[in-house]
This record gives C-alpha cells, structure tokens and sequence, in this order.
C-alpha cells in the first residue's frame, strides 16, 4: 500500500476541497490501495511547502505563488493585475494553459515538483468602511491592505498600500488602521472583514493569486502505472467538484451581503479602465523581470493573455 | 551507509505511532538529566524525524530528508510577524525597570496591601497585574518581579519557595490581560479577531488575580511561616506611592487609544508603549551603558525563549508526521458523552501535555486538533448557541481564554514549566539560592487557584464575553 | 542588573580560546539587542508616518521578518557560554566533581549532534533560497514587496555554526574536566557556592 502525506494549512475550507475530493477518489478507486493523510500545518509552514516538496518530505502540497515570487517566478504571470479573468472556470482553464508551458515545468522540477492542478481563487475585490468608492479619484489617499501586484496598480492610483497581517485585517479596518481591505469573498468571510465592511466592489477584479497543488516528482514517478493513472484521471473529478462547491458559497455571499448591510459597489467600466491602464506598466515590468531572469516572459505573457480572452465566459 | 545498514527492512512495521510516544518518553529523559530544553526537544523531534524518513527512504535518503527538515524550522518559526511582539516586550520589561516603573508598582501594591496576610505575595500578584497591562508576555513578567519582588520578600523572611512561586505564578497574567503574545497567536491559529481576543481577556484576568490573591491570603493564615504582613503604613503613605506607579496607567492609555482610535494594530501598539516606556527611563536618568545592559538582557532572553520555540517546534513538526494530532481528533470525535464531560477531558489533556510542553508549542500543536473538537461539540449553527450555551462565534472567543489559561498552567508545572525556569534562571543569576525545583514547588498551589479560575469562566461565560460584546 | 559570569578563566590555551570566541560572541548578542531596538522604532516610526504623513513603511511587515531572524539567532552562543539556555537542573544540582562532568559532557554531546544536523539542514534552507545567477541572488522572497530571504536564512546556519565551535569548546573543557576531576573548571558555566554568590552579589550592589 502507499500512503502520501499532504501538507496544505489553515483548516479545512472551500480552497482544499479538491485535495479532499482527491484523496477520497484516490482511495476509492484503487481499493484503499493508495491513500492520502492531508495534514493542515503539521508538516510545513505555507511559505515552505515546496522547500517540503523539494526535500522530499511529502509527496503532495498546496502553496500560492505570490507568497514567494522568487520562488516560482513564471507562475506568477496568473497573478498579475487586472488580466480580465471573471469566473473560476475561466481562472482554471487560464492557468491550466500556464502549467502546460515547458518554462513552468522546468521552473518547477527546479523544486523537485511537478504541478497537478491549480485551486482557483475568485478576483481580490476590496471591502470599504465609509462612504462607498466607485471612481479611482475616490482611491486617493486610501489606506488599502493589498499586497503584491494588487497593492501596487492601487498605489498607482494614489491608494497607499498599508502592510497589516491577514489576521490583524479585521481590527486594522476597524479602527481606521486601513479604510479597505482586498482578499477573495471566503477571506472576507473568515476574517471578519465583511462584518464591519460599509461596501464591496463586486466588478474591480483587480487580480487574484495563484495557487497550485503540486506532488514531489520521484514519489509520482515511484507510483505505480496503474495508481498514477487513477491520480491523473481524479484531477478532474478533484476540479468539478472544487467549482461545484465554490459556486454554492458563492450563491451565498449575496446572502451575507445583505444580512450584514454591505453595499455592492458597481464600478463604471471607465473608471476600471482607468486602473488598467495603470496596470500596463506593471505587466510591462514583469516581462521585463522574467525576460531578464532567463524566462521566455514575453511569451508567457501573451500565452496567458490569449487564454483568458479564449476563455471569457461567453455572455 | 545503506549499504551496511538496511533501515527500510530494520524498520518494516514498526508503528509510527507508538515509536512516537517512545520517544516522548525518551525526549523527557534526556530532560531530567539536565539537557538544554530547547535541544532536547530539537534532538528526540530529529531523531523521531531521522526515523520516519529512513522507514520509507533508507538511511542515507532519510538522513539528509530529516536533517534538511529540521533545519528549515528555526528560520521558518522564528520569523512570525506576531512572534515579534514577544522581543518588543521584553524589552519593555527591561527598561520599565530602569524607568522605576516596576519597583514603583510594587511599592505602591505593597503599601495598599502589604497588610493583609502574605502580604507581600498579595502585592507582588497585584503589581504583576499592573505591569500585565503593559507587557504581552508572561515569561518577561515572570523574570522582571523575579528580580524585584523576590529579594524583597527574601529580606522580608518570606518562604523562599513561596517567593518564587508567586512570581512565577504571577507572570502568567501578563497573557490573559491584554496585550498578550498569546492570544494573539491563537488568534492567528485559529482566525479569529485579535481585537475581540485581547479585550475578552481583560475580565478573566482581573478574575485570576482576586483569586491568585485569595489564595495568598489564605495560604498565608494557615501556615503563619510562609511570610508575615507588612504594615504599618499610614493613608499618606499610601497615596504617595501612586504617582510613581502613574505612569503605568499613561502606557495602558496610549496603547488602548492607538488600538481603539486607528493609531495602530495591536501588535504596534505595543511597540508605542515601549516608546513610551524608553521615553520615560531616559527621563529617569538612564545611562548608555544601562541602555547596553537592557539590550544585551533583551536579547539573551529572547534568544532564548525563541530557541524554545524553535526546539519544541521541531519535536512538535515530528508529531505532525507520527499522525499525533489525528489521532487524538479522532479519539474525541468517537466519544459519545455529555459537552461538558468531552470538554472536561481536553481539558485533562491539556493539564497533562502541558506538564511537558511550552505554552507557545503546546497550543500550535492543539490547537488544530481541538478547536474544530470544541466547536463540532457546541454545534451551534449560525447566530444559534449549541450545547455550550454559545454561538460558535462567542464560543470561539471563549475557548480561547480558556485554552490560553490552561497553557499558562503549564508554564508553572513541572517538569518543562518556562516561568519556573525563568524565574530559577534570574534567581541564578542574581545569586539567589533558588533552584528550579524550588519554584515548581512554590507555585503548585496556584495550580488550584488555576483550575477554580477555569472552573469559574465554564461556568460564567459572561465573564469572557461581555467586553467583546460591546464591540 | 547584568551580574559577573560564572565562567573561570585562567592562562591555559582552552581559557584564551573561549574567551577569543566570547569577544565574537557578546557582539553578536550585542547585534542582537541592537536589532530589537531597532524594530520598536521601526514600529513608532511607521505608526506615526501611517498616522501624520499617510505614509506607511513600504513593506512593514516584511522587514519585521527579516529583523526577527537576526535577534533569533545572533545571540545563540553566547547564552550557551553564559550558561543561559534553560534546563531541569534537579538531577545536575546534586552531582559533584566527575559524574557531574560527565553529564554534562553527555549533555553538551546531545547538543552538538543535534546543532550539526541543524547547520546542514539550516545551510541547504538558505541555499534554496539563493543563486549566484538568480537577480538579487535571490530564489525566495518575502511576501509584500519581495524582499530577498536569503540573507535572514543565512544567519542561522552561521549562528548555528558558532554555536557549534561553543559546544566544541565546552566537550573540551568538560573532558578535561572528567580527566583532571577538577572541582572548578574553566571555560564552562559553573554552578557557584553561596559564598562567592554573596561576594558577586555585593560586588554588583557596589557597582
Ligand atoms: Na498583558
Ligand atoms: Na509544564
């Protein structure tokens, strides 16, 4: 029998669903044969789940590229500002076309890892106390948690990126700390940041991070043909199922935004374009970054934007 | 070396398991005989490490896997933002000492209530209780009264055990009234508000010092030889004493204005009352030298309570892989008893995990184990209280104090107790004949004082409750 | 407040060798300390440009980060020369003269193998982290603004490593010790008899 520990953190919410669903059709299909024992935290800090992968410590384990850039920097061309993504079906197919470019996979097995699918993320809308923001005038002088990219299109438009922990975010918007704060609708939820929030901008999509669960090369190469095989075909499964339940919470967070009185904030397509326009420079910076890191970053770049336009839920 | 020892057939069936409570046992072993802590710790959690991954690599593979993991636990560990707080207040100790402020509360304390019997222990709870509401962490409370507090009563012809033990009991306040190292890392460990955190700790503490102080007193009148009374001071002499201890109040207000009126997160604020704090012991006339001296104890002690956390982190990431915490979810999700006699029972575990494991360790290792326990065994659904009489929201905040009370216990029980070891360390160092033993055995009656205090917070949740209600 | 170590010295070889690394090691600590400091004002200092200027530390609590590997680590020998890092002494309190170095030679022998695994571990941590070729040599970073880690991993293993050469020294002296069954060894933090802790004492009140 084979058992293979997986390491992801925090508890268990919409965002492992498809690693539970994995470990579930793994151990059905193979009769118990080959099993998964998904720990959350016990084996790896999040920041070092592919240091984990590269040791060979487990065999599978989830991370978000933006938590260490350095580490994976072709990825994070999915985590740029304002690609345009709008569903978590389009996120999956777009960042499945990422994973599919041999830079990736070189830039992974540098880890001694090999992606298996991504976990998509909604867009990080922003949560405000106060009078709503709709106009990228009224991001002046905004006091907003964001970080990375996201924090840097907001400071392009004079926002001014506050460096708050996750957990601090909720006491930060609280007491004045920060006016707004930027996370997915699951985040907003168990941080808190939706109690106490006036509004929400339903339609920023300023960007998003990227998050893919990738297994330890040498234990999936040791795999059996017969358990790789049932691996690779549950990915699928794993995804439907990830979408399915993300969509119920999401039918739910219309829900939540009335009972607790947050306003949703429709933000003027001239006014996103706006904020694009600003993100330009930032796309414009990274393909420079990655070309110069020996990454076909231009290449990448175009890959990613040509998926997500091929993608785009048809209306 | 795979070649000369075939670790993979060696170990064929061995259960993970049952090789980890082994080593458990091993690892307190190498405690008594008097091992640094912090790497007895790293050692069994290497060795246990070691042998899981030749189990399934072979020697050479497993040894470079478990070496490789171990070595990426201090760095990782020890670079947690709100880890940062903990420096901030020791520091904050350290120079509230040059600035008077802890002498001066402890005067203050002992002119108030320095006439009742075991006085000057009613004082010293007291006092920690005063200088709780600046400091966030209770090891730093423990060693800044050890250096005051216990001479004093040593003059006085306390008991010495009984002197030791009361500050290191005392200490542990520090991590109920906010701000407080701890809560905000169970906050952290199980997401929930920093802000509602702290300020439902305030009650709870208040509550654990009348009751640490009763004990005192009553300690005291049965057996007259542990320290007499210390009167004979007039009103006058009393109300002098209060400006000196002012400027605690000052500190308090500066933190709870910048927290509450958007200065600063919580974890900043303490940085501001540090400021503060620095502020007033140049005021006070502290030299440059005294500056180095402050920085230098600083950083001895938090080199060392972070090389704890780091050690015990190592033993603890080699639990996560024997499968430690599952086990134990699993034992409780199979038990079909009343809430509270479950609740009981976490809470028997955690008296006898913390006799061997730090507070910090001890909850990071828990806590992902026993929250999801408690709130699946409240089952409280949406704004509906459960079987604890609480919505899983307040139930959440609540557990919290409580859990953060039990890990305070172990802090003063032995055989790893940190405000013992601190308190002995400091005593040892300022020359004091005052060994370890000695103050495990002066704070075992606060381990009664202890368990009423959680008696009476399961019993009367409002306690908990009612300041972060109002938020 | 600080008060004398309990550490011997004399002329002997070993003597100059612990207190060569003590010179090495009370700096550190001293960086240490310095650090902490630094951290507070770096906290009121982006409390009151976030408040007054509306402008916060970029990055804040990256940098935060990084400071906490260097007052982590920095000071690691020198509480273990100064006998710092806290223990059970119930059963070491009792023992005398041999038996009592060679428990703590035992101890110190843990100690060393568990630190050399750490410096190889904490080593290749930090090697993963950095790339001659990479920009920045940097292959991790912080989550923020991305700041290189390399440099706060490599001051684990290095402070691991001084760790090392302490715990090397204290085997020798030990050794020595359990060879020459001397009651008061140098270069090893000693547990003192009342009457020297009431002359230290007093040398500390008078200072
Ligand atoms: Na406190
Ligand atoms: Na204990």
């Amino acid at each position: 029998a084979t058992e293979w520990n997986v390491s992801v953190w925090g508890k268990r919410r919409a965002f492992t669903e498809h690693i539970e669903k994995m470990a579930e059709i793994v151990a059905e299909e193979s009769s118990g044969e080959f099993t998964m024992a998904i720990s959350y935290g016990g084996l790896s800090n999040n920041r070092e789940n592919l240091d984990g992968i590269s040791i060979g410590a487990f065999e599978m384990a989830q991370f978000c590229a933006g938590y260490h850039r350095d580490k994976n920097r072709a990825i994070t061309v999915l985590e740029l500002p304002f690609l345009g993504v709008e569903t978590l079906e389009q996120e999956v197919a777009v960042a499945n076309a990422v994973y599919g470019h041999p830079a990736v996979a070189e830039e992974m097995a540098q880890w001694n890892a090999r992606i298996l699918m991504t976990s998509p993320m909604p867009q990080y809308n922003i949560v405000g106390t106060g009078e709503p923001r709709d106009t990228v005038e009224e991001f002046d002088g905004m006091r907003v948690r964001a970080t990375g990219g996201i924090g840097s299109v907001f400071e392009s438009v004079g926002a001014v990126p506050t460096s708050v922990t996750a957990t601090e975010a909720y006491n930060s918007m609280e007491s004045g700390v920060v006016d707004s704060v930027a996370f997915a609708q699951h985040a907003h939820l168990s941080f808190g940041t939706i109690d106490i929030a006036d509004w929400w901008t339903e339609n920023l999509n300023p960007g998003t991070v990227n998050c893919p669960v990738v297994v330890n090369t040498d234990a999936y190469e040791a795999l059996s043909d017969e358990h790789r095989a049932i691996l690779d075909a549950a990915v699928e499964a794993s995804i439907d199922h990830y979408l399915t339940n993300y969509a119920e919470l999401l039918e739910g967070w219309e829900t939540t935004l009335s009972e607790k009185g947050v306003e949703k904030v429709t933000v003027a397509p001239e006014e996103i374009a706006k904020m694009r326009e600003n993100a330009g420079p930032i796309h414009e910076a990274w393909i420079e970054e990655a070309t110069s890191n020996g990454l076909p970053g231009q290449e990448l770049y175009d890959l990613t934007v040509q998926a997500v336009s091929d993608n785009a839920p048809s209306n | 070396m795979d070649a000369l020892i075939d670790m993979k057939a060696l170990l064929e069936g061995v259960d993970v398991f049952t090789m980890s409570l082994w080593l458990s046992g091993l690892l307190l072993v190498l405690v008594v005989i008097g091992v640094r802590v912090a790497f007895a710790a790293a050692f069994i959690g290497f060795l246990g490490l070691c042998l899981f991954f030749m189990q399934k690599q072979g020697f050479d593979r497993g040894l470079v896997t478990a070496m490789k993991t171990v070595g990426q636990i201090p760095h990782s560990k020890a670079t947690q933002y709100a880890l940062s707080l903990i420096p901030t207040f020791i520091l904050i100790g350290y120079l509230a000492y040059y600035a008077g402020l802890t002498r001066y509360l402890f005067e203050a304390a002992k002119r108030w209530v320095g006439w009742v019997p075991g006085g000057l222990g009613v004082a010293t709870v007291f006092a920690t209780a005063g200088f709780a509401a600046v400091s966030g962490a209770s090891v730093a409370t423990s060693a800044v009264f050890a250096r005051i507090a216990i001479p004093e009563m040593l003059r006085e012809g306390y008991d010495k055990r009984f002197a030791a033990g009361v500050v290191a009991a005392g200490g542990t306040l520090a991590s109920l009234i906010p701000p407080s190292a701890i809560l905000v890392i169970y906050a952290i460990i199980v997401e929930q508000s920093v802000g509602k955190l702290l300020l439902a700790g305030f009650l709870p503490g208040m509550v654990s010092a009348l009751i640490y102080g009763g004990l005192v007193i009553g300690l005291a009148k049965i057996r007259p030889s542990l320290g007499p009374a210390v009167g004979g001071y007039s009103w006058g002499d009393r109300f002098r004493a209060l400006p000196g201890a002012m400027p605690i109040l000052l500190v308090v207000f500066i933190i709870v204005y910048s927290i509450y009126f958007g200065w600063a997160t919580p974890t900043e604020a303490g940085a501001l009352g540090a400021g503060v704090v620095l502020a007033m012991a140049v005021w006070q006339g502290m030299r440059f030298g005294q500056l180095k001296g402050a920085l230098m104890e600083a950083a001895k002690l938090t080199v060392m309570i972070f090389a704890m956390i780091w050690g015990v982190l190592i033993y603890v990431r080699y639990l996560g892989f024997a499968k430690l915490p599952d086990a134990f979810a699993t034992f409780i999700a199979g038990l079909d008893y009343p809430p509270y006699l479950i609740l009981l029972a976490i809470l028997l575990a955690y008296v006898v995990l913390g006799m061997f494991m730090d507070a910090i360790g001890m909850l990071i290792l828990t806590l992902p184990v026993t929250f999801p326990a408690v709130m699946a065994l409240n089952g409280g659904v949406g704004g509906e209280p459960g079987s604890l009489g609480m919505t899983n929201e307040e139930a959440a905040i609540w557990f919290g104090i409580i859990v953060v009370k039990m890990a305070e216990l172990c802090l003063i029980t032995p055989p790893i107790g940190l405000n013992c070891f601190v308190v002995a360390g400091v005593a040892q160092d300022a020359k004091m004949d005052i060994s370890v033993s000695d103050v495990f055995r002066g704070a075992s009656p606060f381990f009664v004082a202890d368990v009423i205090t959680v008696a009476v917070l399961v019993a009367f949740p409002g306690i908990v409750l009612f300041l972060p209600g109002l938020l | 407040m600080s008060t004398p170590s309990s550490v011997l010295t004399d002329d002997t070889r070993l003597s100059r060798a612990d207190r060569l690394l003590l010179r090495v090691e009370a700096l550190l600590n001293l960086a240490s300390g310095i650090t902490i400091f630094a951290l507070v004002l770096l906290a009121i200092a982006n409390v009151l440009l976030r408040k007054f200027l509306n402008a916060p530390v970029p990055g804040y609590i990256d940098w935060t980060e990084q400071f906490m590997a260097i007052f982590a680590f920095l000071g690691l020998a020198y509480v273990q020369r100064e006998g710092g890092h806290i223990r059970m002494d119930l059963l070491v309190g009792k023992l005398r003269g041999r038996l009592l170095w060679l428990f703590e030679f035992l101890s110190v022998l843990f100690m060393l193998l568990v630190t050399t695994a750490l410096i190889y571990g904490a080593w290749f941590h930090f090697d993963r982290s950095f790339d001659w070729n990479a920009p920045n040599f940097s292959t991790d970073s912080s989550i923020d603004i991305a700041l290189p880690l390399w440099p706060a991993k490599l001051a684990v293993p290095v402070a691991f490593t001084l760790l090392w050469l302490r715990l090397a020294l204290q085997l020798w002296a030990y050794g020595r010790a359990i060879r020459t069954g001397a009651e008061r060894p140098v270069a090893v933090p000693l547990i003192e008899d009342p009457a020297e802790q009431a002359n230290k004492e007093a040398a500390t009140v008078a200072d």
